[in-house]
């Protein structure tokens, strides 16, 4: 096959993509688990290794730059390379909203709203990153469409919690007897828990983003992007 | 392959016919509305003896715009090219079969008049080719031979300035176009082949002998052209036609159009695995 060196450096890309896509998702199933067990080691890792993403993310982001100048990609290829491109921007969000969830852990001083299941929402979200990843490993353009499907649903699980969140803190009963410390601590125990929510649901949707560009890398098709 | 408008009778008269060459040339005939067809093939091949170069190939060309021919050599790009202007009779053993309209008027009907047809059909070649004349000589020669009435001077100049090359050589019209680089002495040939007036620029890759900036020149040169003229050039630069043109034809071996589209639909999302393989340099 004529251009072997081109097609290698193609598929370097796409592995090197998917390498840093299961390091971002070590870092959310990280966050996730610190935050559930309130492990501030571990969150601390997380935020500690964010410039390992950081790099990854520059150093591919300069490999599609240079497919791009040096061998002026077309069709399926540089579907492919615009693609991977803006999917590399999506991942590296992922990444920083798993070192979010490593932040929230270290502020959490005590547990509250524990009816708000985030470890579902953020199961949910890993899973659709994952199966995102694995759409764009695989091609797979059905799989995209279901992923965009199960956004959905995670956007109603993150907008009822949210709601909890508000509900609860409205029915909250204050004596008057409560000190502006108590007070500020229960606005901050509530912004970090709608937070985190929204951080999570944007896990989501660039869960979606990756599959939109995947669908559109095989199929040519911009139906998920927005 | 988009659906085209079906060849018709050309409405305003016969200028390629024989007895009438002056007729209509120059009437500015070719002013109709943008995007209507003014070559169409259909099921045209071509044969050098017992080979066959070009297998029926059906396509519209829309007027005002550059399409560009690309595939392999021996694919029949050239061939296909020089089908339009009738160049393919000049070649020993050609035989050209099915219908080629310029305008609705099939050019190899009996009463078509070669010479009438290459003034409206103009052609650049892959190398500049100037005549050992004068720059000025040089553009004017289609005007004196084909005995065009006018104000010579004001169409070299005016020619010149549509080739982008007056600037250069306002002050050496009486120099040899051989005298000039050979970025210049293409666009002395672009020059010379609007002078007198065509419809039609056919060029066989009119920028592969010239530097970088050179046919960036020529690059230019051939959108702006666009504006006036209806240009189709065969290119091995993929990327010099993605550049330049507005449909690309992919010719793939044994002389077959195997997808004729708009060029970005061309390079980004061809529908045909061939074209996608070949312009991804998979299949050589």
């Amino acid at each position: 096959m004529p251009r072997e060196g081109f097609q290698e450096q193609l598929d370097d890309l796409r592995e090197d993509v998917l390498f840093m896509s299961e390091v971002v998702l070590e870092r959310l199933r990280m966050g996730l688990d610190a935050l559930e067990r309130k492990d501030e080691a571990q969150a601390e890792e997380v935020i500690e290794r964010d410039d390992d993403v950081n790099r990854m993310y520059l150093e591919l982001e300069q490999e599609c730059i240079d497919l791009l100048a040096l061998q002026q990609p077309v069709a399926g290829d540089l579907r492919f390379v615009a693609a991977t491109f803006k999917i590399l921007t999506d991942l590296e969000r992922i990444g920083d909203l798993a070192t979010n969830l490593g932040g929230y852990t270290l502020d959490a001083e005590r547990e509250v709203f524990p009816e708000v299941d985030v470890q579902a929402i953020g199961t949910a979200t890993i899973e659709m990153v994952e199966d995102a990843m694995a759409a764009y490993a695989e091609r797979d353009a059905e799989a995209c469409y279901a992923i965009a499907d199960r956004d959905d649903d995670v956007d109603e699980r993150c907008r009822e919690a949210s709601k909890l969140v508000v509900r609860d803190l409205i029915e909250t009963e204050l004596t008057g007897d409560e000190t502006d410390p108590e007070i500020e601590a229960l606005m901050t125990d509530v912004s970090r828990v709608l937070l985190t929510i929204r951080d999570l649901e944007r896990v989501g949707d660039h869960a979606v983003n990756v599959a939109a560009r995947t669908l559109y890398m095989v199929e040519n098709d911009d139906d998920l992007l927005y | 392959m988009s659906e085209d408008t079906q060849a018709t009778e050309d409405p305003d008269g016969d200028p390629l016919v024989r007895t009438d060459v002056s007729a209509g040339l120059d009437d500015g005939s070719s002013g109709t509305a943008s995007g209507e067809t003014v070559v169409r093939a259909e099921d045209v091949s071509v044969w050098y003896g017992e080979e066959q170069a070009l297998s029926d190939v059906t396509m519209s060309v829309p007027e005002n715009s550059v399409t560009a021919i690309i595939g392999p050599s021996g694919c029949g790009k050239s061939t296909f090219l020089r089908c339009i202007n009738r160049m393919n009779d000049r070649i020993d053993g050609a035989s050209v079969d099915g219908d080629l309209y310029l305008r609705g008027k099939n050019v190899y009907d009996d009463d078509v008049d070669p010479v009438a047809l290459r003034r409206r059909v103009g052609m650049v070649f892959q190398k500049p080719n100037p005549f050992p004349k004068s720059v000025y000589d040089n553009v004017a020669y289609g005007l004196n031979i084909q005995d065009v009435e006018g104000d010579h001077d004001a169409i070299v100049e005016e020619s010149l300035k549509r080739a982008a090359l007056w600037d250069e050589v306002e002050d050496r019209l009486d120099e040899s176009g051989l005298e000039l680089s050979g970025g210049q002495q293409q666009r002395l040939c672009i020059a010379r082949a609007i002078a007198v007036d065509p419809e039609i620029i056919l060029m066989d890759e009119p920028a592969s002998a010239l530097d970088p900036v050179a046919t960036s020149q020529i690059e230019d040169l051939i959108e702006e052209l666009a504006e006036d003229y209806t240009v189709l050039i065969v290119t091995h630069n993929m990327q010099q036609a993605a550049r330049i043109s507005d449909r690309t034809a992919v010719f793939l071996t044994g002389g077959e159009l195997v997808e004729y589209d708009d060029t970005d639909t061309i390079f980004e999302n061809p529908a045909h695995q061939r074209v996608e393989d070949y312009i991804t340099g998979k299949f050589g």
